[in-house]
């Protein structure tokens, strides 16, 4: 019993902010189209057929919409539909935390040394997951009722409950993919970029059928089996995809379990022998290892070069169906030229720049997350004090902490942009290449912004802070989702990060990249207070 | 001179009686000086205060005249640090760690660093996950000293070393200290600081004890005592003898602690058949446990 009340100690952060934003959402969802949707079913149809033509722009990211014109139909695909991937997020923090992170900082070592067994250990950790997702997702459940109550529009509770199952399996599987991959790597910040592309990989697989033919690897991917599952539309629960979920969730448990019992603690579960058979006792000559910034860089080389080639084949599918999309819609009904024109995706470039710069500020802040969860753990783990008993002063380890986010970052755009550049070329898509270049290189302004504030809740509060900036990526991805679809005012849609970025391929927004510059300057500027008070290591 | 370490009223208060409390220091240019404590007496609170880790509550502490907490990057130029809860460096090799540490520091001769490496038997050349805890501490160690710094700050430095190493570190420290430095070293190990110090503070409960050289310490008046009688014991008079302290009677055996003179206890024996009497000076420890345990618990400890 003692290790379960730990595990679920250990779930105490995550379940309240996943509750919290998860509860949040669907209450704002919810009266949001009470408040738009109209009385007349004519004003309905004309509501659901305006969401429909943006549902299909935004078919790579959510569901494919269906029943607009009711509040279930709209949560489904509003809220439920992306709710997924944030709940895939959490199971991905804390797998990772029990399959790695407690393993780092000596606790896993301390239970066994006390007679547990590892078989026990982690199926506890498992359990305190299961347990603290089924309570959140029951929270989430009767807020999604009471949200429909206020909104005048109840949805019977057994679609709600069946919704929740499903998300639950979801997050199962979720968990025990994450809890794998950590078996694979020896460290917390590994696991978490390898799980993390993992299951970007999985979602981005699933979203592609909504666009193309399912792949073959769309039927791995566990998003894929959840979004088979339409039970608030009153399609009830798909028998097979639940059952799918639930093997992909034992699956990958079981070979975590085995992989956990069969490896050496501290171990990857393939980890070869030191292949330095001479002593040494000179230091590394590599001049990288002792620049300023350069030595941060090189230190994640391996880690920037994964997220480079893995998001530079992203960029390359994604603006491979550029053409595909836009032909396609251009096609469709007058309303949908109509949209596009509002919306400003005329033409293959402005989609480009509409389309897939917005993504790939979503990938880069998670990139920034894990950055500064590393800089949390540089904090808890004594490497910051190592850092600064030589004579460095704070205020350069925050400096170079920044510059050296904003380099990697812009190595990664880079890359990226040169992919995406020449998928649109192989497809005769003639780009501005300037303007795609300055659309590149601001997006390093949202990660500044981003890493900045990041940096001072790290300094503030070092346990809080992956969460907090979660939170503020997923309230900056959504709120940039919602704003226009609401028609809520400039001052609230510019409480989003991203839409502060705007859409450069059609039009530099410089006052909302002048308000990110300035609030990476301010955020800095406070880190270095922050970080001059604070104790190392409290 | 300008003293190597000097703190006046040095405070560090977390609440609950934990931290350092008005602690007045001065370790002098050159010296080996001790730190010596039981666990969480506030040994690593006043190190990583030096080391401007954390903040003082009040006081001041001053390296070679620089304020420790204003001026640690002025600072740490003249300092080696090893601390006491060891950092993770993960899959990194100890060559990167001490290149990147050095690239920090800006003043480190790879020569240096492989004397050091050679001289505690460490190979730079696996990850630092791969190290036992021994050569983690190891690698510690040579991080504090590849510098050559005026002043070493060591916390609890042999932890986890073999007696072997234990030797080559003692090395290190004489070797320091005949080069000019100054040695700054907590431990709750006697042998250690027999070893090496000059000079030895003990702290206790977060405040100072005392602070005194190494002879002064061991040569305090005080001594272990065992008497075997043949007949009876004279037990209240042993009792009622000033200065005699944590007095244990065993079928005709007593023992106990003499501080002050022989006189007064020799005076309660008169009269009385002795088979045996046997006085000693107290080991560093016996002195130690007398600072820190109540008499009861001295006594079984140092038996």
């Amino acid at each position: 019993m003692t290790l379960l009340r730990l595990a679920l100690r250990y779930q105490r952060t995550g379940f309240i902010a996943m509750s919290v934003i998860a509860g949040i959402g669907v209450l704002a969802n919810a009266l949001g189209f009470a408040e738009i949707v109209g009385d007349s079913p004519a004003d309905r149809a004309a509501f659901a057929a305006q969401m429909e033509l943006l549902g299909k722009q935004l078919s790579v990211l959510l569901p494919v919409p269906s029943h607009l014109d009711t509040l279930a139909g709209y949560l489904h695909w509003r809220w439920f539909g992306s709710l997924g991937l944030v709940f895939a997020f959490w199971a991905l923090m804390t797998a990772t935390g029990a399959g790695r992170g407690d393993e780092e900082r000596g606790f896993v070592e301390t239970w066994l040394a006390t007679g547990v067994g590892r078989l026990r250990y982690l199926a506890t950790r498992v359990a305190g997951f299961a347990i603290a997702a089924a309570a959140s997702l029951a929270l989430l459940g009767a807020m999604t009722a009471l949200a429909a109550q206020l909104a005048k529009e109840p949805i019977a509770i057994d679609r709600i409950v069946l919704e929740m199952a499903s998300l639950f399996a979801l997050m199962l599987a979720a968990y025990g993919i994450a809890l794998f991959v950590s078996q694979l790597v020896t460290t917390r910040r590994g696991a978490l970029g390898l799980g993390g592309i993992v299951l970007l990989v999985l979602y981005l697989a699933n979203a592609a059928t909504r666009v193309g033919d399912p792949s073959p690897l769309a039927r791995l991917s566990p998003f894929w089996y959840h979004e088979r599952n339409r039970p608030l539309l009153g399609e009830g629960l798909d028998a097979g995809a639940m059952l799918a979920m639930t093997a992909i969730a034992l699956v990958f448990t079981l070979l975590s379990v085995v992989a956990f019992v069969r490896r050496d603690l501290g171990s990857a579960l393939l980890s070869g022998r030191s292949a330095t058979a001479r002593r040494v006792t000179r230091p590394a000559r590599n001049p990288l290892l002792r620049a300023p910034v350069l030595a941060l860089l090189w230190q994640q080389r391996v880690w920037i070069f994964g997220w480079a080639i893995g998001l530079a084949v992203f960029a390359f599918f994604i603006v491979g169906l550029t053409k595909t999309i836009v032909d396609s819609m251009a096609a469709g009904p007058p309303l949908m030229r109509l949209y596009l024109e509002r919306a400003g995706l005329v033409g293959y470039s402005a989609f480009i720049g509409g389309i897939w710069f917005s993504m790939l500020i979503l990938l880069l802040s998670i990139y920034t997350v894990a950055q500064v969860a590393g800089w949390s753990a540089d904090d808890a783990e004594g490497r910051l004090a190592t850092i600064l008993s030589a004579p460095v002063s704070r205020a350069r380890v925050v400096i170079e902490r920044l510059l050296s986010l904003v380099l990697a970052c812009g190595i990664v755009v880079a890359v990226t942009s040169l992919a995406a550049y020449v998928a649109a070329s192989g497809q005769g898509i003639d780009l501005d290449v300037p303007r795609f270049a300055l659309a590149s290189a601001l997006i390093l302004t949202v990660v500044f912004a981003l890493g900045a504030a990041g940096h001072l809740v790290a300094a503030w509060r070092p346990r809080v802070a992956v969460v907090a900036l979660s939170a503020v990526a997923i309230w900056s991805y959504f709120l940039q989702q919602l704003a226009p679809l609401f028609g809520w005012p400039d001052a609230v849609k510019n409480s989003s990060l991203y839409a502060l970025y705007g859409m450069p391929m059609t039009g530099v927004n410089w006052s909302g990249i002048a308000t990110l510059i300035g609030i990476g300057i301010v955020g800095t500027v406070l880190t270095l207070r922050a970080v001059q008070t604070r104790d190392v290591g409290a | 001179m300008t003293e190597a370490i000097e703190t006046h009223g040095y405070t560090k208060d977390f609440g609950s009686g934990r931290g350092i409390f008005d602690l007045d220091l001065t370790v002098k240019d050159g010296e080996v000086f001790g730190f010596l404590g039981p666990n969480g007496a506030g040994k690593t609170t006043t190190i990583r205060l030096l080391m401007g880790m954390i903040h003082p509550t009040r006081g001041s502490g001053r390296i070679f005249g620089l304020d420790a907490d204003a001026d640690a990057v002025a600072v740490k130029k003249k300092v080696g640090y090893c601390p006491g809860e060891l950092p993770q460096w993960g899959g990194w090799r100890g060559t990167e760690i001490v290149a990147y540490v050095a690239g920090l520091r800006g003043d480190v001769e790879d020569a240096d660093v492989s004397l050091i490496a050679e001289r505690l038997d460490l190979d730079l050349g696996r990850k630092y996950r791969e190290y036992s805890h021994g050569n983690k501490q190891k690698l510690a160690l040579v991080l504090a000293f590849m510098s050559r710094p005026r002043l070493v700050i060591l916390d609890e430095p042999t932890s986890g070393l073999d007696p072997l190493h234990q030797q080559a570190f003692y090395g290190l420290v004489r070797d320091a200290r005949s080069g000019g430095a100054t040695v700054f070293l907590s431990s709750h190990v006697l042998s250690e600081v027999e070893h090496v110090c000059d000079r030895i503070a003990i702290v206790r409960d977060g405040k100072l004890v005392t602070v005194s050289t190494l002879d002064q310490l061991v040569g305090m008046r005080a001594y272990r005592i065992e008497i075997d009688f043949a007949d009876s014991v004279p037990i209240d008079r042993l009792r009622a003898t000033p200065g005699f302290e944590q007095v244990q009677v065993t079928g005709q055996r007593v023992t106990g602690m003499l501080r002050g003179t022989f006189e007064p206890l020799l005076a309660a024996v008169s009269g009385h058949r002795v088979t045996a009497f046997t006085s000693r000076e107290p080991s560093l420890e016996e002195i130690f446990l007398t600072y820190y345990s109540d008499p009861a618990k001295a006594v079984a400890a140092a038996r």
